[in-house]
């Protein structure tokens, strides 16, 4: 049942994510909470619902984008699929290895976002494709730290 | 590993159905999203403010002391340019030049903004049933902002002048030479397909053309920077500072007429 106040959880970080996160833009990039929701959400609930609420954080980060084409909505549950698989092969309940984890999938999302739209034609100067890239990661790496210690204050997450 | 049995593909294949069918329902759960989370939103945004404003308030208080002397000063400075417009009222209709520049335009509050780094975008609380459309220019008192790209009843989505995806006509104020203003992701604007040989120097002002007739002629768009020779070495580009700061819009102004 406990678990389950993990939804709230993620409107909540997507309403800061929409608002107050942009007072906090280091170089301009501001973390990813949505992201870092769903890789928690992989943790804490069965690959079904934790797919659902890959589903769910994607279409909430899309409706806010400028484009007209939801790319989160299938980025978002492919990670969740991956991250599933990994999880299979590899014990992940050790707090340095979830947050090098969350380095990962922000890392492949930050370049798959980057790339889609290279590929659409827009023009993005080097220097600032890594910074979105490099600065972008690291700033939700360290968020995710942060919120995995609020998520284990909460007993929502047990991690060693 | 993944093995290709039949109870994973059909997992499989229901699983690539419900993300499909979610990318193309996108459109109609953007606007049951919007209408769900404007007020949440409009109520975070609204204390987000109040409580910069407590932090704040002492230097706002001298800074509201020192506005207030400046606007003594300004308004003496506005009945002297009254002067100068009467005059130059007179000398257009003289000329039989068109005025270009009466917009009519509404106020609208920013309550969201785009919730990554790749897209420079915002959410407004005006929508279609304040007049709002899709394709709209948006502007601050300092100059271009944006346009609209999605309006819902009671919300619009604005694409700012800094996204790669925008891009607007626009001429050299002092030389009349033309380009084309593209975002960058970054703090400052690109002047792009500008002649080797153009007149473009740093300091000078940039201005929408008004060709394509999808934005106003007229309106300032930044001021030049920097301007460098493109790659290929055939055109130069022109590095613009935009005149609105981005990072702190807080009401913009919608040209609806």
């Amino acid at each position: 049942m406990k678990k389950w106040f993990f939804i709230p959880f993620i409107i909540l970080s997507g309403l800061l994510q929409l608002t107050v996160l942009d007072s906090w833009r280091i170089f301009q990039v501001k973390p990813d909470l949505l992201l870092v929701s769903m890789v928690w959400a992989c943790f804490i609930f069965n690959f079904r619902q934790a797919f659902l609420l890959s589903i769910f954080c994607a279409v909430l980060k899309d409706t806010f984008l400028p484009w007209p084409f939801g790319i989160n909505t299938i980025l978002f549950p492919l990670w969740c699929f991956l991250i599933f698989k990994l999880r299979k092969q590899l014990t992940l309940d050790y707090a340095p290895l979830q947050i090098a984890l969350i380095f990962i999938v922000t890392l492949m999302q930050n370049i798959a976002t980057g790339l889609m739209l290279i590929l659409m034609g827009y023009t993005i100067a080097a220097g600032i494709f890594l910074r979105i890239v490099g600065v972008g990661s690291l700033y939700t790496t360290l968020t995710g730290a942060l919120s995995l210690w609020v998520l284990m204050r909460m007993n929502l997450l047990r991690s060693e | 590993m993944f093995r290709f049995e039949k109870k994973n593909l059909i997992k499989l294949a229901l699983a690539l159905c419900i993300v499909l069918t979610l990318v193309s329902l996108n459109p109609v759960s953007r606007q049951i999203l919007l209408f769900t989370l404007k007020f949440p939103l409009i109520l975070l945004k609204a204390s987000q403010r109040e409580a910069i404003a407590l932090f704040t308030f002492h230097r706002n208080f001298f800074q509201s002391e020192n506005l207030r002397k400046q606007i003594d000063l300004l308004n003496q400075e506005i009945n002297a340019l009254k002067e100068l417009e009467t005059e130059n009222e007179r000398l257009k209709r003289l000329l039989s030049l068109g005025e270009t520049l009466n917009f009519k335009v509404i106020v609208a509050r920013v309550v969201a903004h785009s919730p990554d780094s790749w897209s420079h975008a915002f959410l407004i609380d005006k929508g279609t049933r304040h007049g709002v459309a899709k394709g709209m220019t948006v502007m601050s008192y300092l100059g271009l902002l944006g346009r609209i790209i999605e309006a819902n009843p009671g919300t619009s989505k604005v694409l700012l002048v800094s996204d790669p995806n925008f891009a607007v006509s626009a001429l050299v104020q002092r030389s009349r030479q033309e380009g084309l203003v593209c975002g960058t992701l970054g703090g400052y604007l690109m002047m792009r397909y500008l002649p080797a040989d153009s007149d473009v120097n740093t300091g000078d002002t940039v201005v929408t053309s008004g060709l394509n007739g999808r934005f106003p002629k007229g309106l300032v768009i930044g001021s030049v920077v920097e301007v460098r020779k493109e790659f290929s070495d055939l055109n130069r580009y022109a590095i613009i500072k935009p005149a609105t700061p981005l990072s702190s819009i807080e009401e913009i102004l919608v040209v609806i007429q």
